[in-house]
């Protein structure tokens, strides 16, 4: 039984490298874990015997059925929200529009949804990396603040003259560095002490938290702010260039240029398929010889560095010091960012910009409906389920 | 594996290329009025942020007229019994001071830059008179300020000001003293519990008060200090307050944005408890000494008329402006009803020593926990000095973490 | 000062207590619910507000552990017969219990309420030493005493314990025997919800006789971990919450008695310690967990769907 797994997933992985060229990257991926479990199904044959099932063979109409399903999915939760929205007399349809004018309406509002889902895009990015490969981790926040950490002390100690061009991508590195080393606790417990990484990062979370305070209360605490629990500014040279007319700054543009480069990785690069393939069947991965701690390592130090410089990012675009509370729920809004973008780093621009706006819009609708703005989160969590209702995800993570 | 390796290095340095190419080839200058705001403060009073080059534009009126709304934005939930809910019946006031004005509220504004695009989106809805109540607003409320010159800020407890920013706060540790006084006289067991969250300037000026007013008439009292790390988790203030019971205190206070949960578990304990932002008392009909609360919503009406009439530059306002016991900005409460006359009539005469003036609560000689002199005998500190406290006076049990 | 420590263990430990001996259950039948965290905010908020409108805490003691069980619904539900990945659908039932319970709670963050009160019980407490640590508690605290060999006697000397097992270990041989391992799953999963909701209540219904949004601050995600600590044993899980309650009180401690220790490493000590005594479970011989959940934490599909 193992053996003919293992047959099965090399000549699926065999039939995958000239079926990615074809583009059905993702098609091989499935045969590639379908084929391991020994379960009959017809991607699995074509997988082993070696044929890449050709576009033509599936014919549209299936894939308009999805992709109508999908948007049904999609839209049930707003519909579900603005059911309850009724209850409470507001207009639910006001409020989309205006949820909708307001992103896109002005050059401000659209900055300020770009400036709230930069650190969603990256801690989505920060939860997305490991799940291809096999593993949650809900740990993004943790390390978006520990990143934010280690760059307010980098800018403030040794940063503190540096010119720009220098100093911000020092601040970068060092944003990434404490990211990846707050995840590499999570990893290292995982490779070497066998514990679940969504228990551990969860935990981290909040000693994260607690860190901060610790810095902030302490060794890193301004000496010119009264006393008053926050890091000094950083100095200007270090902030990130802004967008004349509003707040947007080019947080942004780091942000995309990562999210491609993941998905580069991810779907262009041997070491991306290796990953996929670990995350679509890990038993079979280890049988086929990959070094599965080594990559399970890998991953999640590389998640931990991109939430890192969501955390850099904050202080050198945002905020210009660090602050207790600095980056909070971003982690955890990363996550479900990820998850309604399949994990596809592409897709995961396009729901962090989605979450963005959804949070902004809270907001507006506290000042003119008295209701609280945590209410998006109900929003939030709506389209979450449905999107789990829909059997999308879970079996195998794949794209 | 080099090759894939190559890809990731690749794109690395794509990164830190574009950094490097958006850092060296923006303008920097514009930057900072969106950006950097308020650094590095003074350290007295009427300090002014650099709001620089944008007051270049000529505003048409005087600051905080023309609108059509008021903003507040709440760091918590109105309904904690405690600060939040202080600012909110000040704004209710405001509301009905000014029928015509539409009064925007938003609650639960972390203290990060979010609060700027509240305030924003208020200014945007018509808002020409803001009112950001917590601390940690002010940063972000002086970043909104230099970007919109005719807007008039009132912050709450902050440090620095602005051409179009004032502070306002009250010097609450008075009616935190007398009630240290009144705590002092009914402890059985000289043994004090103070549970805050967090070891910031106002909270320890707080202690130190009310330190201060139970060992006036009570030397071998002592204050023990538990933080609890958080504004209002009841969880945390549970365990604090039986905790402190159970190590022999018999009077319970504390700075929290919430209080009932401490108050009533004092009340259920059989210990006695001194109140703090809100009168309490009705929920603990037994052991209610006293409370220090606030006044807010007369000042709120003055300084909202004052900004509406255009009179706001050079107000009282227009600074950092401190309400006192003696203008009734911050008060304390009625008595609890197992309060002794004669400790009611000792607090009534020390009250009415701080209005006149003959009473200051942190007069010298002033020691801290170690013993060091931090007031001399005589000296009468200055608010500045008092809002930036950082340490213990003696008799408080307790460590700052430093 | 240890009596005090180990009263504030029990006192602080109870709500998590019952939360670890839910979550036992239902990882017991093979599904892993980190929504707990919002089931216990779900069973805070309607014990607190069932209290407020019935004026009867063990009605809202009731309320509370319902209010947990709707949200385990959901999620087992989207776990069993949707098939969605576990850890992804609870931390989505999270986010939903903490939203909906900020909102619907906001009314409720001022009422005050007749709760449970600590009942010293006679004779027992006048002990010296265990009498306060043991027996003068709240009437849930006393209830969660009670459940702990209850759940273990149902687990093992029970037929219904040997069926919820085997539906985490022994799926097919379920299946084989008649029943529908998915039904029983179901079963252990809404029992899990019923005393995470139970335990919420425990903490705003006895424990600070108030409701604020948030109020858990993570004993649900601690009680998760807990119950890997406690591979998958009652007994162990009760040691362990009660440890995460005393290091909870260790640190009111530790500043009462003026120790120069900063209260944030305090702060942070409880879940250090969790993840400490994670970490030394799995140096010790490989626990053996119900094989169900194994497939959920090595990913392979297959697994409670």
């Amino acid at each position: 039984m193992m053996r003919s797994n293992a047959t099965a997933m090399t000549n699926a992985a065999a039939a995958a490298e000239p079926a990615r060229a074809a583009g059905s990257a993702e098609k091989a991926e499935t045969a590639a874990g379908a084929g391991a479990t020994g379960l009959a199904s017809k991607s699995a044959e074509a997988g082993m015997t070696g044929a890449a099932p050709s576009p033509a063979r599936r014919g549209l109409p299936p894939r308009a059925k999805s992709a109508l399903m999908q948007a049904g999915l999609f839209a049930a939760p707003f519909a579900a929200f603005g059911v309850f929205l009724l209850f409470y007399g507001v207009n639910p349809i006001d409020l989309y529009v205006s949820m909708f004018t307001s992103a896109f309406g002005n050059r401000y509002g659209f900055g300020e949804v770009l400036i709230k889902a930069t650190p969603i895009l990256l801690t989505g990015l920060a939860a997305a990396l490991p799940a291809r490969a096999g593993m949650i981790n809900v740990g993004g926040e943790g390390q978006l603040a520990i990143g934010a950490l280690l760059s307010t002390a980098a800018a403030v100690t040794m940063l503190q003259a540096a010119p720009a061009w220098f100093g911000i991508p020092a601040m970068l590195l060092a944003g990434a560095l404490g990211g990846a080393i707050w995840a590499g606790i999570t990893a290292l417990l995982r490779v070497k002490g066998n514990m679940n990484e969504t228990i551990t990062s969860l935990l981290l979370n909040y000693v994260a938290f607690y860190t901060v305070g610790l810095f902030v209360h302490g060794p890193l605490k301004d000496p010119a702010s009264f006393n008053w629990p926050f890091s000094p500014p950083i100095s200007d040279a270090l902030r990130l260039p802004v967008l004349n007319g509003s707040r947007l700054h080019a947080g942004i543009a780091i942000a995309v240029v990562l999210a491609a480069a993941v998905w580069w990785v991810l779907s262009r690069t041997r070491l991306g398929f290796r990953i996929r393939v670990l995350g679509a069947n890990a038993f079979a991965a280890e049988r086929a010889g990959f070094r599965v701690s080594r990559m399970q390592l890998l991953t999640l130090v590389a998640a931990g560095a991109l939430a890192g410089i969501a955390g850099m990012i904050e202080i050198a675009g945002i905020e210009g010091r660090l602050r207790p509370t600095t980056g909070a729920n971003y982690g955890y809004l990363g996550f479900l960012a990820a998850w309604m973008a399949w994990n596809h780093p592409l897709r995961l621009v396009a729901t962090s910009f989605l979450l963005g706006m959804i949070a902004v819009a809270g907001n507006s609708l506290e000042m003119n409906s008295g209701l609280p703005s945590s209410s998006v989160h109900i929003l939030m969590a709506l389209v979450l389920i449905f999107l789990l209702a829909g059997g999308r995800i879970g079996r195998g993570r794949r794209a | 594996m080099t090759k894939a390796k190559r890809w990731v290095f690749a794109a690395l340095a794509m990164t830190f290329l574009l950094s490097f190419l958006l850092s060296a080839c923006s303008q920097q200058g514009s930057g900072s009025t969106s950006g950097s705001g308020s650094s590095g403060g003074g350290t007295s009073g009427g300090d002014s942020a650099d709001s620089g080059g944008s007051s270049g534009e000529a505003s048409s009126g005087a600051v905080g007229t023309g609108g059509s709304a008021v903003g507040f934005i709440f760091v918590g939930a109105r309904d904690d019994y405690g600060y939040n809910q202080a600012a909110y019946i000040g704004s209710q006031a405001v509301e009905e001071a000014f029928p015509d004005l539409k009064v925007l509220r938003v609650e639960n504004v972390p203290e990060t830059a979010e609060a700027e695009r509240v305030m924003e989106q208020m200014i945007n809805d018509g808002a020409n008179i803001i009112f950001p109540t917590s601390y940690g607003h002010l940063d972000p409320a002086l970043n909104v300020a230099a970007r919109h010159p005719d807007v008039a800020f009132f912050h709450q407890g902050g440090l620095k000001t602005a051409e179009n920013l004032g502070t306002y706060f009250g010097t609450i540790w008075e009616p935190v003293y007398l009630a240290g006084v009144a705590a002092g006289k009914m402890t059985k067991t000289n043994k004090l519990g103070y549970i805050v969250s967090v070891p910031i300037p106002q909270v320890l000026l707080n202690v130190n008060a009310f330190q201060r007013g139970a060992q006036s008439v009570n030397p071998d009292v002592t204050t023990t200090v538990v933080f609890t790390g958080s504004w209002c988790d009841p969880g945390q203030q549970a365990n604090a307050a039986n905790s402190l019971i159970d190590g022999g205190v018999d009077v319970l206070t504390q700075h929290q944005d919430c209080t009932k949960t401490v108050i009533e578990t004092a009340e259920r304990r059989g210990a006695m408890s001194v109140g703090y932002h809100a009168d309490a008392s009705s929920l603990a009909p037994e052991g209610w000494i006293v409370g220090s609360v606030w006044n807010w919503p007369d000042l709120f009406v003055n300084m909202t008329k004052t900004a509406l009439e255009g009179r706001f530059d050079g107000s009282m306002y227009d600074g950092k402006y401190r309400g006192t016991l003696a203008d009734g900005t911050v008060m304390l409460t009625d008595f609890g009803k197992n309060v002794p006359d004669d400790v009611k009539a000792l607090v009534g005469e020390m009250k009415q020593a701080i209005i006149d003036g003959a009473l200051h609560p942190f007069a010298g000689p002033v020691k801290k926990q170690d013993g060091e002199v931090v007031f001399a005998e005589g000296v009468i500190p200055t608010i500045d000095e008092l809002e930036s406290m950082d340490w213990f006076v003696e008799g408080v049990i307790g460590t700052i973490p430093k | 000062m240890i009596a005090d420590i180990l009263t504030g263990a029990v006192r602080s430990g109870t709500s998590v207590l019952f939360a670890v001996q839910g979550e036992l259950v239902s990882e017991r039948a093979g599904v892993i619910n980190l929504g707990t965290e919002g089931a216990m905010l779900a069973g805070a908020l309607a014990g607190f507000a069932t209290t407020v409108w019935t004026g009867s805490p063990w009605l809202g003691a009731l309320a509370g552990g319902t209010g947990g069980m709707l949200i385990a619904l959901l999620h087992a539900f989207l776990v069993i017969s949707r098939g969605a990945n576990q850890l992804a659908t609870g931390l989505t039932l999270m986010f939903l219990g903490m939203g909906l319970t900020a909102f619907f709670g906001r009314k409720f963050v001022s009422e005050s309420i007749v709760g449970f009160n600590p009942t010293p019980i006679p004779l027992l407490s006048d002990i010296p030493f265990i009498g306060n640590v043991l027996f003068n508690h709240d009437p849930l605290t006393y209830v969660s005493f009670a459940l702990v060999p209850l759940i273990w006697f149902a687990l093992f000397r029970t037929r219904l314990g040997v069926i919820i097992r085997a539906s985490g270990e022994r799926e097919d041989a379920l299946f084989a025997s008649g029943m529908n391992p998915k039904l029983v799953r179901y079963g252990a999963v809404l029992a899990g919800g019923f005393l995470a909701g139970l335990g919420g209540a425990q903490l705003s219904i006895a424990y600070t006789h108030s409701w604020v949004e948030n109020m858990t601050a993570g004993r649900g995600i601690v009680a998760v971990a807990l119950v890997i600590f406690a591979a998958w044993k009652p007994l162990r899980a009760a040691v362990g919450a009660w440890l995460f309650g005393a290091a909870q009180a260790l640190q009111l401690t530790v500043q009462q008695q003026g120790y120069p220790i900063s209260p944030y490493f305090l702060f942070m000590a409880p879940y250090l310690i969790t993840l400490i005594a994670l970490l030394a479970v799995e140096f010790r011989k490989k626990s053996r967990m119900p094989e169900a959940l194994g497939k959920v934490f090595t990913g392979s599909p297959g697994g409670a769907g």
